[in-house]
This record gives structure tokens, sequence and C-alpha cells, in this order.
């Protein structure tokens, strides 16, 4: 039954011959290059498709692969690659959601010049997630997960020539590069402290889970807060959240690949992978839960008072991220994750079919949109059946697994609870604020014109709308067949029926508020702001974090690098150009030298003798 | 006993030198040759000197200020051939003009 | 200052010595070509007077013989070839020309400085040989006679080099 698992290092080579060949290709094949993109992204989701469906029998055991790289001394570096029941389900994810944005852009990004080297990035970025999610060590790991960085850079950035494109892309690189940092930190604390040095995740699982004493705790928590910091980078988790936002200058399906689906969930499923570690060290999980429940909370307050249709969502992804965080925070892997995968198609889905209204209306601005529900019928019913699933109402996905989350958060922490809780009601008022205001009411001139995208557009979003509708009967409280089947763990189904009843309630609560603020043509537009725009105002700037970072780290360090800048020009550039200037005189003098008279070489000659002579009788003089 | 030595050596020095300045600065090819002729005989005469005053005096000073003599005659034979040819190519003979080597 | 006695090997070596710097200075100061050729001769006759002082008789024989004969007589023939203008127009090149006469001075300053703080050995007194020529041509047919032969060599490949030198434009 491993036959399908043995083949999965194929999975990520079918993008990575995409990117080849379209890199080969070069920028004139349009139509080849988003056919060979697709067809690589394609191939890549039905091998990982036929593993997952292999794998969904009972008691399938973890295939791992791997062989020696490096071997220095008695030490031995192994890599190789790991199916286990979790990198199956993010394989799958991943391919899937991949392929989907692979169609769509070929809509979304027709009129583009650089379509060839778009689909490239994205094959490469495709590679680079797969191989980041195969890999069985951490040292593998690190180096997808830069790579994905290096994908994320170039695709924020891929419209270069604007300056706040150019801006974010370098942003987001270095704001995560704060989180990489740790994470290679962590890992190198690891290496340190494992027994035989070993990175890969099965030992280090057999390690930790065996508390068998071998790592102190002190260290055991550095280890798992330092990881915890790549994810924090990643995963755009408080308070390194600043760079998810403005990576939305990036073209639309790129924030639905990169920036809500896959790479930003590479935080949590790294978490995930060592999980082990974490679960050794109660403080490390506490710091987790917080950290994770805060940015719940917090990126939902700002994405109340929003304009851009996708930094709500940025700020949405940001938000659901945390709720991902806090339930592994909490114990609850399963919850963590569940939560990935079904956030994964709805948020997708949502940002797909943001892209399909801007596509409609060349806006960002919501305020200057409206009455698009009878423009775009289809993209107005799959976008709202993603702001439900967000919202967490019933039986769309995001509410089982929001559900579960909220459930273990009452079991073990009711502040954490509460505060999911009002992150919640934000999540569903912040989407019925989004939702009237593009779809309801009177058109403006710029939805006046706007039409339905075209067919490559709209397909993926129905497909992740189904998916948006069903993935979440995975795992309900009566039906615990999810989480045991990730963990190999018979998990009991819990369920709270008051914590069923509570995110209910605060869904509905949270889209009848935003019926009434904004849905109703009488009190729309900025009846809120008119009460309390010194609060919104607040909200809007993210509470002037970003102004915050540049008041206390950007500006000094550029005043730092102004400093640094100057010292070089004039004192190190002044040194070269002194020494080239020399360097030039002297062969100016000694050209003048070399004038073919045979007594100047001669008297040279005489004068060096004597300075010779002078020099060694001088010496004998002194001495 | 006073050595005569060091007077002869001096004697010879300043001719060396003197020879050496007018071979650097003369722009007469056919001076330039005669200081050579200076400085070789100043070399002579520090043969002959330590052929006598030496610390093992013997007649190999004498030897070899002949072999020098004879060239400095051979030197002297070759360089008036060359200031010859040179002459009927170039039509002077100042050092100055002779700048091929520049290039 | 040189402690020396007034011997006659000094007084002669005075006179000689007062001809032979005369006539160096004047070979580099004479504006005629053929002027200097004869204060030349006059160093060279000069400097065969020493030799003698020097109990080296042959070699001052030979001294008078080659370069006051031969190589002065050469330098005149040179002059005559080469239709000189018998004056030297001095172009000013003053840096060359200080750089030179410091280099050259310098040279003598360390020379006398090396000469005067040497401290000479005593030497064993020079046997001078009763026959100065019987003994140097003693030496040269035996103990050094194959620098002698090939010094020989070396003039018969000078003077067919100088002909054929001094031939070359001719035929032009």
């Amino acid at each position: 039954m491993d036959i399908y698992s043995q083949t999965a290092w194929l999975i990520p080579l079918f993008p990575l011959a995409a990117f080849l060949v379209l890199m080969a290709l070069g920028r004139g094949y349009r139509r080849a290059g988003v056919f060979i993109g697709s067809v690589g992204s394609l191939a890549a989701f039905i091998l990982s498709l036929i593993i997952v469906i292999d794998r969904l029998g009972a008691n399938s055991v973890d295939y791992n692969y791997a062989f020696d790289w490096i071997v220095i001394g008695d030490y031995t570096l192994r890599i190789g690659f790991e199916v286990t029941n979790l990198t199956a389900l993010m394989l799958t994810v991943v391919t899937l959601v991949s392929f989907l944005v692979n169609v769509y852009s070929a809509g979304y990004m027709k009129k583009d010049e650089r379509i060839t080297v778009y689909y490239g990035y994205v094959a490469l970025f495709t590679f680079s997630m797969l191989g980041l999610v195969l890999s069985d060590n951490l040292l593998s790991l690190y180096i997808f997960w830069e790579l994905v960085g290096v994908c994320s850079f170039l695709l924020i950035g891929f419209w270069f020539t604007l300056p706040k494109a150019r801006a974010a892309a370098k942003k987001a690189f270095i704001v995560t590069r704060i989180g990489d940092a740790g994470l290679l930190l962590g890992i190198l604390l690891l290496f340190w402290y494992m027994p035989d040095h070993a990175l890969d995740f099965t030992r280090i699982q057999s390690v930790f889970a065996g508390h068998s004493g071998s790592i102190a705790n002190g260290v055991t928590t550095l280890i798992a807060l330092l990881i915890f910091a790549g994810a924090v980078g990643k995963s755009g988790q408080f308070p390194l959240h600043v760079w998810l936002p403005d990576a939305m200058e990036g073209p639309t399906p790129i924030s639905a690949l990169i920036h809500a689906a896959t790479m930003v969930a590479a935080g949590v499923f790294l978490v995930a992978r060592t999980y082990d570690i974490f679960l050794a060290s109660a403080a490390a999980m506490e710091t987790i839960a917080y950290i994770g429940g805060f940015t719940a909370i917090f990126a939902a307050t700002i994405a109340l008072a929003q304009n851009d249709i996708k930094r709500i969502l940025a700020y949405s992804t940001v938000s659901q991220l945390g709720y991902m965080m806090m339930a592994l925070g909490l114990g609850s892997l399963t919850g963590g994750i569940f939560h990935l995968f079904t956030h994964a198609f709805f948020k997708a889905l949502l940002f797909l079919g943001a892209g399909s209204i801007i596509h409609a209306v060349h806006t960002q601005n919501i305020k200057e949109m409206g009455g698009l529900g009878s423009k775009m019928r289809l993209t107005a019913w799959t976008f709202g059946i993603g702001a439900l699933a967000l919202s967490g109402i019933p039986p769309l996905s995001g509410f089982w697994s929001k559900d579960l989350i909220l459930t273990i958060a009452l079991e073990q922490n009711p502040l954490l609870f509460a505060a999911s809780l009002a992150a919640a009601f934000c999540t569903a008022l912040y989407m019925s604020r989004l939702f009237f205001l593009v779809f309801t009411g009177k058109p403006t001139a710029a939805a006046s014109k706007a039409k339905e995208s075209p067919i490559s557009m709209t397909v993926p979003l129905i497909v992740l709308a189904i998916l948006a509708i069903v993935s979440g009967f995975v795992e309900t409280p009566w039906n615990g067949w999810f989480g045991s089947w990730l963990s190999g763990e018979e998990e009991a189904a819990h369920g709270s029926s008051f914590a069923i009843i509570a995110s209910i309630l605060v869904g509905f609560l949270g889209i009848y508020t935003g019926w009434i603020w904004y849905g109703k043509e009488s009190s729309r537009r900025s009846a809120v702001a008119d009460k309390s725009p010194g609060l919104v105002k607040l909200l809007e700037r993210g509470y002037f974090v970003d102004d915050l970072y540049a008041a206390v780290f950007v500006k000094p360090l550029k005043a730092m690098g102004d400093v640094l800048t100057f010292f070089d020009v004039h004192v190190i550039g002044g040194i070269v150009r002194i020494v080239g200037a020399a360097a030039i005189s002297t062969g100016r003098t000694a050209a003048r030298l070399q004038n073919g008279q045979v007594q100047t070489y001669s008297v040279t000659a005489v004068i060096g003798l004597v300075i010779i002579v002078a020099a060694i009788a001088l010496r004998r003089f002194l001495s | 006993m006073n050595s005569m030595l060091p007077s002869y050596l001096t004697m010879a020095a300043i001719l060396f030198c003197i020879g050496l300045y007018g071979a650097l600065v003369k722009r007469n090819a056919i001076v330039v040759l005669l200081s050579l002729e200076l400085m070789l005989n100043a070399v002579n005469l520090n043969l002959i000197a330590f052929s006598k005053y030496g610390v093992v005096p013997s007649l190999t000073g004498q030897i070899f200020s002949l072999f020098t003599i004879t060239v400095a005659a051979a030197e002297a034979a070759i360089g008036v051939a060359i200031l010859i040819a040179l002459f009927r190519s170039r039509g002077t003979v100042n050092v100055d003009e002779f700048n091929k080597m520049r290039r | 200052m040189f402690n020396i006695a007034f011997t006659g090997e000094f007084v002669a070596f005075f006179v000689l010595s007062v001809i032979m710097i005369c006539g160096a200075v004047l070979m580099i100061s004479l504006e005629k070509v053929v002027h200097m050729v004869i204060s030349m001769a006059a160093v060279f006759l000069g400097l065969a007077g020493m030799f003698v002082l020097l109990e080296a008789e042959f070699v001052a024989f030979v001294q008078v013989l080659i370069y006051a004969g031969a190589v002065s007589i050469l330098m005149i023939f040179g002059i005559m070839m080469t239709k000189h203008q018998q004056e030297e127009r001095e172009k000013a090149k003053p840096l060359h020309e200080t750089l030179a006469a410091v280099g050259a001075l310098s040279l003598f300053g360390i020379l006398f400085y090396a000469i005067r703080t040497t401290t000479f050995p005593e030497p064993t007194p020079f046997q001078g040989s009763h026959d100065n020529t019987m003994a140097i041509g003693e030496l040269l047919y035996t103990g050094y006679v194959i620098p002698f032969e090939l010094l020989s060599v070396l003039l018969t490949v000078a003077f067919i080099g100088a002909i054929v030198l001094a031939k070359k434009g001719a035929d032009e």
C-alpha cells in the first residue's frame, strides 16, 4: 500500500520541470507558458490526490526515504522525504490551490507582458512549498522555507515598476527574515543538543515525545520559541504581521496562493511538524496560545476599518492564522490543521473572488464599489459562500473548524475563549460589511460597467466554493475522523453545545450588525466612522504598529545606514580614489622616465645603486 | 709603514666618478665612450694597486688588468664601429636622439 | 691628514694625480671633441706613470701603447669619420645633470667613506720580480693560458665585428 507514497518525491518535480521549461522558453510563448504551468501543477495534484486517497484507509504507515547527503567525520547528514498523513494532506491542499490559481491566472494575468515569468515563479513556488512539506528533516525544510520566501518576494514585487510593490516586497522579505533568523538559531540549537546531531523529524519525535530528559527543559523551551519565531514571521503573527497586508501589492492570485492558502500556513505546518518539541515545553505552548489568540482578535479589529478589499482579507488571514496558532498552543493539533485545511479553501476562494471583482472594476477600494451583485452573479454567490464560511455559519466548513477551536479554548482557557469569540464576532462583522458594501446597494460609476469574469476565472471559484461548503464535514463534533486520521490516535468526538450555540449566535450577530450598519441604504457608508472617528482612524492604521516600527526600528537603522554610507562614500571611497590617483600619477611619472634615452635610465640606475649602498652603509652605521 | 693604498684607491674613485658623470651627462657619443674608458682605467688602477699593496701581493692583479685593457680595446673598437654605423643611418652622434627604445 | 711621509713615491704620486685629475676634468669640460681626446691621452699617460710607481712596468708599457696610442687614435678616427660639428650643442637638461652629479658625488662619498674607514691589513712586502715582463709572460703561458686564448678569440671576433658593422652601412 506504500507504492504511491514511495513516488511522492515525484510531486515537487512536476512544478520544478515546469519552472525550468518556462524559464528556458522566455517571454514569447504566452499560451504555452500558461499551459505548461497548469499541467505541471495538475500532474502534481493528481499524484497527491492518489496518495491521499491511498492513505485514507486506517493505520497507514508513514513512509520515509533518506540517503546520506553530507558525511563529516562521524557525523552523517541524511536528507530525504517523508509521507505522513499530515504531509499528504498538505500536498493535496497545496497542489489543488496551486492548480486552481494557475487556471485562474490564465484569465487574470492575460494581458500582462511577463505572464510566462509569472507562471515560472508560481511553478517555482509550488515546487518549494511541496519540498517544504515533504522534507523529512529540519535542514532541508529550512532550505525550502527560504526558497518559499524568495518566491514570495519575487511575486509580491512582480509589478516591480510600482514603487509600492517594491517596498512591499522588501518589507515582506526583511520582516520574515527576522523570524527566519530565529528559526535558524533554533535549528542550530537543536543540532547542538540532539543526540547524534540528528535533525530528522522521526528522531526529534522520539527524543522529545519520550521525555527522556536528555535535553533540559529550559533548552527545550528556547528551541521551541525560536522555531516559533520562524512561524511567527512566516505566518504573520503579531508582532511580525506587518508584512502580510502590504504583500497585497502582488497580483491577486498570488495573494490567494501564497498569502492565504499555502505559504503563510507554512508556519502553522512547521509548528505542527515539530509539535513534539512544543508539547515538551508548557511555557512555549502557552506563549503560542496567547500570541495566536491576541493576533486573532487584534487583526480582526483592524480588518473592521480597512477600505481596501485585499487588505481586509489580508488582516482576516492574519486573524485566522492566529486561530490556528492558538489551537496548536492549546494542544490541539487537529484543531490547528483542520482550520488550516478549511481556511485554505475559503480564503483562496475569497481572494480569487476579490480578484474577479478587481478585474471587473479596476479598483480595490470598497467604497468605490457597490451593487455588483446583479452584474456579477457567479462571483457574488461564490464570494458569499466564502464569506459565510469564514464567518462560521453552519453548515459551511469554517463553522466546523472554528467551532472545534472554540470548544478547545472553552475547555482550557476561558480568557482565550472570550477573545476568540470576540474575534469571531469581528470576523462576521467585517465580512458582512465587505459583502454588503461591494455587492448590494446602488452601482457606483466604476461598478456600473462591470462584467462577469471569463470562465477560466469563474470555474476555480465554483470548485473552491464547493470545497468551502463540504470540506468541513471531515471533522464534526460527532465525528472525529479527521483528527484520528491525522494524529493516528482515536480521539473522542468532543462537542460542547455551549460552544456551538455561542459561535452560531456570534456569527449571526456579527452579520446582523453588519446588515444594520452597512446593509441598509439609509445608514450606508461612513455611518460608523462619523460616530467615533478616532477609533476608526486607530483601526484603519492598524493600531499604528507600522508607524511605531518605522519610528523605533526603521528610522534609527536608516540613520545608521546613512552614516555608514557617508563613511563608505567619503572615507573608504576617498582612500580608494587616492590610491587610484597615486597609482595613476606613479604610472605617469614612470612613463615619463621611459623616454628611450639610455642616459636617463643610467642616471636612475646609479641613483638606485647609491640609495641601496647608502641604506646598507647606514644600517651598519646605526647598529 | 704607512701604506699608499688608500691614496691610490681614492684616486681611482675620483677617476671613476668623473667617468661616470661624463657617461651620464655628455651628449656626444664619442665622449661617452671616452668616459667609459676612463672608468675602466680607474678599475685598472685599483687592480694594480692591490697587486702591490694587497694582503697577498702577486702578479695576478697585473694579469687581470692586462685582460681588462684588452677587453677595453675591443670594446672601443666595437663602440666606434657602432657609432659609425649609427651615424650613417641617422646622421648624428647625439645620444639623446637615439631614443628608439621608447617604442 | 693622510699621515703620509714625504717619500719619493708620494711626491711622484701627487704630481701624477694632479695631472690626471686635471686631464679628466678638462675632458669633461672642454668644448671641442678633439681637445677632449687629447686631455684624455694625458690621463692615460699619467696612469701609465702610476703603474710604474706600482712596479708594474709591463702594464704601464701596454697602457701607453694601447690607450695613449691605439684607443686615442681610434677615437680621433671616429671623430673624423662622423664628420663632427666639433662643438657640443648643449641643450639644457638641468634636472638630468643635477641628478647625475648628485649620483656621482654621493657614490664617491660612499667610496671615500669606505676607503677611509677600512683598516687595510699590513701587506707582506711585495717581491717585485727582477724582470716584470718575464714573470708576466711566464704566468700568462702557464696559469692563465686558457683565458689568454679566449681573449685572443674575443679580439678576433671584435675585429671582424667592427669591420662588419662599419662596412654594412657603407654598401648602401
